[in-house]
Order: C-alpha cells, then sequence, then structure tokens
C-alpha cells in the first residue's frame, strides 16, 4: 500500500498483488510439473475460469468476487483455462523441464502468430523485454474460441517474470487489434449472439439504420451481449462487423465499456453474503 | 459573423436522452426545424441504465399524479406513431403493504389519488396471494394501480429521436456542446463539430443540466443521485408485473415520521423492493438511491441489500440467478419534481431534473415544451414545474 503501484495504475497487477491473490502455488509445486498461475486480482465478479477446468481445479466460491483459487493438487497444467479467461489472466509455468529452463503458456491474440521453434522477445507483464526465447508450442484449437496459447521455453530464473511476447508485426497506424483467423462475411441468418438469439441482420440493421458506432451503441440497440455470457462471444463478432460496415478501425470500436459483470451467482449468495458489522435484520 | 452565413434553427435540444429526445420530437411535429445534440449516443447515458416504469402510483395526489397520468395516457398513441418497438405493456402495478400500519396510510393513499381521477384499488391479504401465489405468505395487503406501465427506455429515446429525424430534425451525435453565446436574434452554440445557430434552446441534459446552464449564467440546483439495479437469468414468471413495497414511498412521503421494519443496510442505501419483469424473461431489481458524486460502479454492498430485500418479498428468488447489475445516476431536485420552464434568459428553456420518473414523464414534457415555445397555453398549470420556484423572490 501506499506506493501507486498495481492494476489500477499500470494496466497490470504488482508481483505483490499477485502473490496475494488466490492463484499463486505453493513453493513445492512448481517443481512437480505445470500448473496454472492465475493472475487475476481485481476483485470482479467473473467465473469462466472455474467452468473451463475439465478438473475442477479453479474454484471462486463465496463471497462473490473472491479471486479464483487453483488447487495445485488437481491441476495438471492442461492450460484449458488459460484460453478462456476473458482477461487474460492465466498462465502455465512449468518450472521441471530441466537444463535450467521453464516453459511459460499465455494466451495471445496477435497475428501473425509464430512457430513453433521460433526464437522471439519474452515480455514481462508491463509488457518490458526479459529475455530471448525459444517457441516450443502453439496451440489454436477450435475450442479456445480464437485464443491461441503459446509456450516459451525461458532460463528458469525468468519463470515467474516471463508473461508474453512481441508481436512479430506491430500494427499499421489506425489499423488496431486483430484477430488469429481470417473471417467471412456473415450471413444475415446467422445468429451471432446466443444468449439473446440476435442474427447478423439485426445487428448490420442496428449499425446502418440506428447508427450505432461502437460495440455499446449495437448492444443497446439490439441487446446483443446482454445476456449470460455478457457478451464475451459475441462480443469481438459485432465489433468487426461494425469495422466491415463503418470502415472504422478495430482499435476505436472496441472501446466498448463492459459494465461491471456479475458473475452467475444467486440472489440468495447474494443476500446470504453479510458484512462483518452488519447486524441481523432490526425486527420483524 | 452573424446567422446568415448558417442556417438558423428554431430550436436545438441539447442531450439526447428520452427527455431530449422526446423534446425534439414533439418540437418537430408542430412543424419547428430541430437540431438534437448529443455528446454521445442518443440514450448513452441515465436513459439507458434505467427501470423502463410508466407509473403514476407513486405519485403525490395533485398536480403530480395529474402530470403522470397526462404522460402515461399518451403511450399508447406513441407506441403506434413511431417506428420503433417501445414495448409498451399496461399491466398495472402492485403496491405491497408490509404492515397492517402501511396498509391503513395505503387505504387513504388509495382515496385521495380517487378523487384524482386515478383508478386505484386495495387488495386483501388472501387477494394479493391469489394475485401473486410467489409472494412471501405474510405480506399484509396490496395496492393496485390499474393503468401502470412499462416501455423498454432505450427504445422510447431511439423511438423518439429517429421519429424527430423523420419529421425533419437533424440529429448531432458525437458531438459535445462546449460553449453558448446569446447573441441578438438567436443562440451561439459551440460544438466540437463547429457552431449551431438556434433561436431557442432547451437544456435536456439530465445530470449535467448544470454545466449548460452555466455557459448562460444560470444556477440549475440539479444533484446525479445514484440507482443500481440487478439483472436476473432468464427464468420462469416469479410476478406477472410490476411489484413494489409501498412502505419506502412512505419514507419518502412523510420524511422521517415513517420507519420501515428493515435491516441496516437496506436502510442505509435506500433500498426500495421493485421487481419489474422485462419482455425478454428477465426480470430487473431495484433500488437504491445515493448521492455518491459521479461514481456509477456497482457497489457490491448496495447489491447484497438489495437482493435480501428482494428475497424477503418473494422468497424464491433466492434460487435464482443475476447475471449483471448496473447503476446509473439521477437528475435529482432539491422538491423531487422536474424543471420543465422558460427562465429569465429569453429563449432558453430547461426540460430536466426528472429523477426517478424521466421515462415515465418524457412525452409529456416533449409535448408541454413544444406548446411552451410555440406560445401557446399549457394543458394545466405547470408553475411546480417552473424553474423560478428555486428562487427567493430578491434573486428573481
Ligand atoms: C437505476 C435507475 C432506475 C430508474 N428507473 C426509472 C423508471 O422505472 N421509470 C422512470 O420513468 N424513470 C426511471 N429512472 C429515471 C430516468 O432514467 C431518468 O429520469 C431519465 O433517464 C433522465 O433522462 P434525461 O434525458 O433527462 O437524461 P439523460 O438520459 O442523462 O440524457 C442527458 C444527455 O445529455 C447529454 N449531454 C450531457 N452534456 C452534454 C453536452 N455538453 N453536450 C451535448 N450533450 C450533452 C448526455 O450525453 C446525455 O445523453 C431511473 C433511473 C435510474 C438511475
Ligand atoms: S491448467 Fe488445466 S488443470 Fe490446471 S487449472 Fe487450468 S484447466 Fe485446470
Ligand atoms: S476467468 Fe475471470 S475470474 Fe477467472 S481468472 Fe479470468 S478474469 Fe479472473
Amino acid at each position: 500500500m501506499g506506493t501507486e503501484k498495481g492494476i489500477i495504475y499500470d494496466g497490470y497487477p504488482s508481483a505483490e498483488e499477485i502473490r496475494q491473490a488466490n492463484g499463486w502455488p505453493e513453493e513445492e509445486r512448481w517443481e512437480k510439473g505445470p500448473v496454472a498461475v492465475v493472475e487475476c486480482v481485481q476483485q470482479i465478479p467473473c467465473n469462466p475460469c472455474e467452468g473451463a477446468c475439465p478438473f475442477h481445479a479453479i474454484q471462486i466460491g463465496n463471497p462473490i468476487t473472491n479471486t479464483p483459487r487453483v488447487d495445485t493438487e488437481k491441476c495438471v497444467g492442461c492450460g484449458m483455462c488459460v484460453a478462456a479467461c476473458p482477461g487474460l489472466a492465466i498462465f502455465v509455468v512449468d518450472k521441471s523441464l530441466g537444463n535450467g529452463l521453464a516453459a511459460v503458456s499465455f494466451p495471445f491474440e496477435y497475428v501473425p502468430l509464430p512457430q513453433k521453434g521460433d526464437q522471439v522477445d519474452a515480455l514481462s507483464r508491463a509488457g518490458e523485454f526479459v529475455c530471448k526465447a525459444e517457441v516450443i508450442k502453439v496451440m489454436n484449437p477450435e475450442r479456445n474460441d480464437h485464443t491461441p496459447v503459446i509456450t516459451l521455453a525461458v532460463p528458469k530464473e525468468y519463470a515467474d517474470q516471463v508473461r508474453t511476447m512481441r508481436r512479430l508485426r506491430l500494427p499499421e497506424k489506425g489499423e488496431g487489434f486483430h484477430k488469429a483467423e481470417k473471417d467471412e462475411i456473415l450471413d444475415d441468418d446467422v445468429i451471432v449472439c446466443r444468449c439473446e438469439e440476435i442474427t447478423a441482420g439485426e445487428i448490420r440493421k442496428a449499425i446502418r439504420e440506428y447508427k450505432a458506432t461502437t460495440v455499446t451503441e449495437v448492444k443497446r440497440r439490439v441487446r446483443a451481449g446482454m445476456g449470460l455470457c455478457q457478451g464475451r462471444t459475441c462480443g469481438k463478432i459485432v465489433a468487426r462487423m461494425i469495422a466491415e460496415e463503418t470502415g472504422k478501425p478495430m482499435s476505436e470500436i472496441l472501446g466498448s465499456t463492459d459494465r461491471p459483470p456479475v458473475r452467475p451467482v444467486s440472489f440468495g449468495e447474494l443476500a446470504a453474503d453479510k458484512e462483518e458489522s452488519d447486524d441481523e435484520r432490526d425486527n420483524v | 459573423m452573424s446567422g446568415t452565413m448558417y442556417k438558423t434553427f428554431d430550436v436545438a435540444v441539447i442531450g439526447a436522452g428520452s427527455i431530449g429526445s422526446s423534446v425534439a420530437y414533439f418540437n418537430a411535429k408542430k412543424g419547428a426545424q430541430v437540431v438534437l445534440i448529443d455528446a454521445g449516443d442518443i440514450a448513452q447515458s441515465t436513459s439507458s441504465r434505467s427501470d423502463g416504469n410508466v407509473l403514476v402510483c407513486d405519485k403525490q395526489p395533485g398536480f403530480d399524479a395529474i402530470f403522470a397520468k397526462a404522460s402515461q395516457d399518451m403511450f399508447p398513441e406513441l407506441s403506434r406513431e413511431l417506428d420503433y418497438d417501445l414495448e409498451w405493456k399496461q399491466k398495472g402495478s402492485l403496491f405491497l403493504t408490509e404492515t397492517e400500519e402501511e396498509f391503513e396510510i395505503a387505504s387513504k393513499f388509495c382515496q385521495d389519488m380517487k378523487e384524482c381521477g386515478i383508478s386505484m384499488r386495495m387488495m386483501d391479504q388472501k387477494e394479493i396471494q391469489d394475485d401473486e401465489p410467489l409472494l412471501a405468505k405474510d405480506i399484509y395487503g396490496g395496492l393496485e394501480t390499474i393503468s401502470d406501465g412499462s416501455v423498454y427506455p432505450i427504445g422510447l429515446a431511439y423511438g423518439l429521436a429517429l421519429g424527430a429525424e423523420k419529421k425533419g430534425a437533424i440529429l448531432s451525435l458525437h458531438n459535445r456542446v462546449t460553449n453558448i453565446e446569446k447573441q441578438e436574434d438567436a443562440f451561439r452554440i459551440e460544438t466540437e463539430n463547429g457552431t449551431i445557430l438556434a433561436r431557442n434552446v432547451v437544456d435536456a441534459c439530465g445530470v449535467w443540466a448544470p454545466a449548460i446552464g452555466a455557459m448562460v449564467g444560470l444556477p440549475i440546483p440539479i444533484r446525479p443521485r445514484q440507482g443500481q439495479i440487478l439483472v436476473s437469468e432468464q427464468t420462469f414468471q416469479v410476478a406477472r408485473r410490476k411489484v413494489h413495497e409501498f412502505g419506502y414511498m412512505l419514507t419518502k412521503f412523510q420524511s422521517g415520521s415513517y420507519r420501515r421494519p428493515v435491516s441496516e443496510r437496506v436502510e442505509k442505501h435506500g433500498v426500495a423492493f421493485v421487481f419489474e419483469p422485462t419482455a425478454s424473461h428477465n426480470f430487473l431489481i431495484g433500488s437504491s438511491r445515493a448521492f455518491a458524486g459521479e461514481d456509477i460502479s456497482s457497489e457490491i454492498e448496495v447489491m447484497k441489500a438489495m437482493a435480501e430485500r428482494a428475497i424477503r418479498f418473494f422468497p424464491v428468488i433466492a434460487d435464482i440467478k443475476v447475471i449483471r447489475s448496473y447503476s446509473g445516476l439521477r437528475p435529482y431536485t432539491p422538491d423531487h419534481m422536474p424543471i420543465v420552464s422558460g427562465t429569465p434568459v429569453e429563449g432558453f428553456y430547461i426540460a430536466a431534473g426528472h429523477e426517478g420518473d424521466g421515462i415515465g414523464l418524457a412525452p409529456i414534457t416533449g409535448k408541454v415544451m413544444a406548446d411552451m415555445i410555440a406560445g401557446e397555453a399549457p394543458f394545466m398549470d405547470l408553475s411546480p414545474l417552473r424553474y423560478d420556484r428555486f428562487f427567493s423572490k430578491e434573486e428573481r
């Protein structure tokens, strides 16, 4: 405390914040093999990671703003959670590689993707150069919803620092964010927002006739992204459609404010969660 | 430089929330040349962070109730007239009385409202249980208001703004007003994208109305009052229609003399149980009040208090999931009535400060503002809405 460092000042968490959150494995666990490191420090209500883990190793529990806790006994380091986290806050670190090396896996959404064997610049959370590293794995399965996961081999002493890599090509001015895959123009009857069953045609109408220029503006007009998933699935597609229709760069369009999300939690859980100082109901 | 270089509009409406959009629509409908200016998108602020209740039940007998009823009566026709689907539903509303004392006070209130032409009726315990079977069994009784309804608030603003455009109004969106200068024959409105000239200006900027007023030297006593809402998942029908608690209204009207039997956190955050079903099978749970500066983050304590209060009235809600919460800033005035009025600056009007009623009161506000600017007599005496009511005689 006191020093103004951390996610709300810098946009990335400080080392202290990460260790205080729930997702940092115990010392002995590191040597045993790959393990998930959840660097989710903002106490936002969110939980896709919990559902993504096939081994039920991630738990959020009560109260709803808890940061996720990894059961490192159950975690096998498979990396399924890495691509599921909309906050790009989960990594898999393997310090058992030998030869003084460790493997760090992270989500990476920029084209072009690196190839296995490439030498790249490994970067810290703040985007600063840490060391040179070799790409040892590139995972981009369909079910990751287009968030590829890259694994680098880095000198072991840098395993806690390296969290991403330098992009292979920097975007042109005004080009902004690029998805890792080519997209086709969607037909009007394709359902884009599955939660509220809204089609590409309806979204196009919102853009053309109702003058929507950002994802939020589309949301307000057609309610896309207002369902259970809170726009995590459809947000990028809507942004792309706006880019197609208006010619605006993606970087401008994505400026959509996400309302503080509520991780699906029941009213009962919410109400039962008392303040420590809160007295019981006065009477009745 | 003078107006000859540019087109001079008859009316410039600043702020495209529900209120400004309605003012633009009714002025355009009268044939005026209108420009509707907003710093961002239509309904980007309070009007998209709101419930869609169109109520008379929570008004005070007298002017308040009659004015609200006049607005409510405009919805059926508006929803036919506008191209956008307003999702207007008129299913009535139900006030719940938690105790016998509340029931007694409600009976008197019901009588007074009937005298103002509002159709309301008391329902006893058995009747409300038959009507809303999922209600907590100990709720003492209720008060039904037959004419109450709801709309999709964002749709209302879009419908009116796009309707205004169809009638010839110019929409100037994503264009913030930075200064206003009164010249001899017109106002010179400086915006991010250039100058706009207009003979009349309507300040419909909700919680930002004071900033626009200051540009022409007028103090406007509006303050932001935060309110939060919880959104449920899509689910079964918990209640048929809008349901809320009578007790909260008592604390509002009889300031101080009535205290509800509620927990500290419910009291502290001004939480009133409000249930509103939506057309998409979710429901909204409200509501809270706080002067929190301009902070609209979702405070977790307030959410907990709202959930607790909701379960008190409908225990089944406990097992339903909350998928989202949002909060908005209600434009509050010291006497809880909006300002719909001319000002000492000739040609400068204010239509703002509707606090928790700016959706329901949007149609009538637009209509009386159009009449006022056209110099026509209002349909009733509007002095409770005058700007100068806040100032002592000397200050006027
Ligand atoms: C939680 C909550 C629940 C509510 N529930 C209900 C309900 O059930 N029923 C009901 O009737 N009411 C309800 N209300 C109240 C209602 O939402 C408001 O009274 C209403 O939306 C106010 O509309 P407005 O047009 O005055 O303001 P706004 O919608 O805030 O519009 C003001 C506009 O002015 C623009 N603006 C500001 N500064 C500038 C500038 N310098 N230049 C250009 N444009 C500018 C802004 O961009 C904005 O679009 C609720 C409010 C809240 C917060
Ligand atoms: S790495 Fe695999 S096993 Fe470990 S928490 Fe993530 S999903 Fe679960
Ligand atoms: S999915 Fe949500 S809760 Fe889980 S780590 Fe990512 S941001 Fe945190």
